[in-house]
């Protein structure tokens, strides 16, 4: 593990060293030269290109003659219209964990999850997603996200956004990212840490809630800043719903976010969000199956002082309540049903996190804990005893050469499993994007 | 309940305040000082990005958002200079009017022509625009096409006081005609500069002055020991008369440079408001040319 650590630590040094060798003046006035050659060779080219045409001119008595081939069909096209904006971004990270990798795939969160980790120590591939994005007409925007890994592709979104609604409305349908919450609409690559906060996990899987459905936002002409939002889904997550849980949509989400600017340079943005459902998931515990209801509340605060684009500093929390009510089946190694008692959780978990940059660097560290204010786990009336609150800490360094690359050094003290054991994790990760610029959200 | 919850949302619904102003909304100071001169007193200006904020790298903050939902017209810089938050900002607003192709939405830079326009491109070059140079606000030849523009787009959207606009416009023509002589006889042609970013090339060009190099090695990267090194080489051997910087970018490494070289600095205003006197955009020129000399 140490010695993992320690070439991490080698490499990342070695990574953020290569571009502060900025070009030095030799290849700048090799760069001029060949700037001023090729623009010399351009004016020759044209040159030539308006002699033969005077001479064609003087041939033809003035009259433009146009050969056939020279000419784009118009079948198809030729223009910018005929690709989208699309963009690349490779995501790769190196990993190293004192825990083998079997003892990581069994390391879940008891109470919460059976799902364990999925990081193999060595070199790992998130993906390389692809952006689409164009307008579509007047009235429509359309966003596809393909993530691409190493088991294949898939349509991790696909939606269009209306422009043209009165009234401050918009909608938005298709497959995509909830607005619940404050991470979960961002893309992992936006993240400010490798992974997922442990109350994401705990709750809703590392993805977070990404469904098929429709959704509306209002955007009022208040005096600040009030979005309210509400969606129709179909209730796929494993983790609060599952597709077997009801046929036809069954989740049903509510937030709004208000913000205010306390200066020029200082900004706040909060606010409650819910999601509510049929809940069908075999995830909570190993051999049962769990059939009911479960409704999620969150509130996102997020606080940013940005005075110059040198210096910046944002401290970001999120707090969620889960209840959980039905039954639960206990089921033998063949899958059939041995026994259905009541079960209903209440259980609660927050993270927060604070972000410096300087220049190019940005230093954070984030702390997540469960099991926070409140934890019922009843089965069949009787509590359900688990030791200690699962939380973690994670400390992170980052380099970013431009807007474009990510170099991310990030260790996590993970104490989720609730044992004695400590998952001592470490990462150094590359995120690079290619193609059409995207936006930066707040 | 279910009452109370209607008539809140239908409160929220009906309670638009309505301005009788036209509601403008600049993405950046100048724009926002151009507008200010052609619509006086009867349109209502908010500018998004402030003069103390690098126009390359602001965020979509929700006051932003907002401010466009409340939009009649959108004017903003073009040329990808906002591409990293204005098309966020835009979709976010939910706004119809102010979408790309309505008439609410003007973009400055199709009334003027981009210099330094790459034939080719590719990220390895920094942040370079492959549309051209961004910063034509500091060309008073663009400019007055850019006023021109603006006052058709307000004249489009508010009718009723057309012909107030035309005659703001005439009288905007007027002056900077008359301050385009003043700048003219500016002893500036033949000057050499240094520069920490490319901004002042549309001046450049116009007034005849030579920026040699930059402090920054390429477009929004910042330079390295060895490229500052390099830089006091090119100081020492082309003798230029002044390295300059803005408020927002360069102040520390063209300070540090004229400590090394003799050569003496200027931190200019890069927008209108960056300093107390450059308070609309011909005070922003006239601080430019005072810094320049």
């Amino acid at each position: 593990m140490k010695h993992w650590a320690a070439s991490l630590f080698i490499i990342f040094v070695l990574c953020i060293s290569i571009p502060s060798y900025g070009a030095d003046i030799e290849s700048r006035l090799k760069a001029l030269e060949d700037t001023i050659q090729q623009q010399g060779k351009t004016i020759e080219d044209q040159q030539k290109t308006i002699n033969a045409l005077k001479g064609e001119t003087a041939k033809t008595g003035g009259k433009t003659i146009e050969s056939a081939q020279s000419k784009a069909t118009g079948l198809f096209g030729s223009s910018v219209l005929s690709n989208p904006n699309i963009s690349l971004v490779v995501n790769t990270f190196a990993y190293a964990s004192n825990l083998t990798e079997e003892e990581l795939e069994l390391r879940n969160i008891p109470g919460y999850t059976t799902e364990g980790l999925e990081n193999r120590n060595g070199f790992n591939l998130e993906s390389a997603e692809l952006f689409l994005f164009a307008p579509v007409d007047p009235y429509f925007n359309l966003y596809a996200t393909i993530p691409v890994t190493e088991d294949g592709a898939e349509v991790e979104e696909a939606y269009f956004v209306t422009t043209s609604l009165p009234a401050g409305l918009q909608m938005k349908g298709g497959k995509f990212k909830s607005g619940f919450g404050r991470i979960n609409s961002q893309h992992p690559h936006a993240w400010d840490f490798a992974d997922a906060p442990l109350p994401y996990r705990a709750f809703m899987g590392g993805e977070g809630i990404i469904e098929k459905g429709v959704q509306l936002t209002y955007l009022p002409t208040l005096p600040f800043y009030t979005l309210i939002g509400a969606e129709v889904l179909q209730g796929d997550n494993e983790f609060l719903f599952g597709p077997d849980a009801e046929s036809g949509p069954h989740a049903y989400t509510l937030f709004a976010k208000a913000s205010l600017d306390l200066s020029d340079n200082s900004t706040v943005l909060f606010g409650p969000s819910a999601v509510t459902g049929k809940t069908k998931t075999g995830s909570i515990a190993e051999d049962t199956d769990f059939d009911g209801d479960s409704t999620l509340y969150g509130f996102e605060f997020t606080y940013k002082w940005k005075p110059s684009k040198q210096q910046g500093f944002a401290l970001q929390s999120e707090y969620l309540y889960r209840t959980q009510k039905g039954d639960l089946s206990a089921l033998d190694e063949n899958g059939d049903v041995v026994s259905v008692d009541e079960l209903r959780r209440i259980q609660d978990g927050l993270y927060v996190q604070g972000i410096y940059q300087l220049d190019r660097w940005r230093l954070g560290a984030r702390y997540d804990v469960l099991d926070l204010f409140k934890d019922e786990y009843r089965v069949a009336g009787e509590e359900q005893e688990f030791d200690g609150n699962p939380r973690r800490m994670t400390g992170m360094l980052e380099f970013n050469p431009t807007e474009f690359s990510r170099i991310r050094l990030q260790y996590n003290h993970d104490r989720t499993a609730r044992d004695e054991v400590t998952n001592h994790e470490w990462w150094l990760q590359f995120t690079m994007g290619i193609g059409a610029h995207s936006a930066h959200p707040f | 309940m279910k009452k109370y919850l209607f008539s809140f949302l239908a409160v929220l619904l009906f309670v638009t305040p309505s301005f009788a102003k036209v509601n403008a909304v600049a993405t950046l100071p100048w724009i926002g000082s151009i507008a200010k001169e052609i619509g006086k007193d009867r349109i209502e200006i908010t500018t998004l990005i402030k003069a103390g904020q690098d126009p390359h790298f602001a965020e979509a903050k929700p006051s932003m958002i907002l401010a466009a939902r409340k939009a009649d017209l959108l004017m903003y810089n073009g040329l990808e200079l906002e591409i990293g938050y204005l098309p966020r900002i835009i979709e976010s607003s939910n706004n119809p009017n102010i979408q790309p192709g309505k008439k609410g939405n003007l973009d400055c830079s199709q009334f003027i022509t981009p210099i330094e326009k790459p034939s080719s491109v590719d990220r390895s070059m920094g942040d370079v625009h492959p549309l051209g140079n961004p910063h034509y606000h500091f060309s008073p030849k663009n400019i007055l096409s850019v006023a021109e523009g603006m006052t058709n787009a307000l004249s489009e959207n508010d009718a009723g006081n057309a012909d107030f606009y035309r005659k703001n416009m005439q009288l905007f023509k007027d002056r900077l005609m008359e301050k385009q002589k003043q700048w003219s006889s500016r002893p500036l042609k033949g000057k050499k500069y240094i520069a920490y970013h490319k901004l002042f090339e549309y001046l450049a060009n116009e007034y005849g002055f030579w920026i040699l190099g930059y402090i920054e090695p390429k477009p929004g990267i910042p330079p390295s020991a060895g490229h500052i090194q390099e830089m006091i080489g090119l100081i020492e051997k082309a003798k230029p008369d002044a390295v300059i910087a803005t408020y927002i970018a360069g102040k520390k490494e063209a300070g540090a440079l004229s400590l090394k070289t003799g050569v003496k600095s200027v931190v200019l205003p890069q927008d209108v408001g960056a300093t107390e006197a450059a308070q609309d955009w011909f005070s922003l020129i006239d601080e430019v040319f005072k810094g320049l000399e």
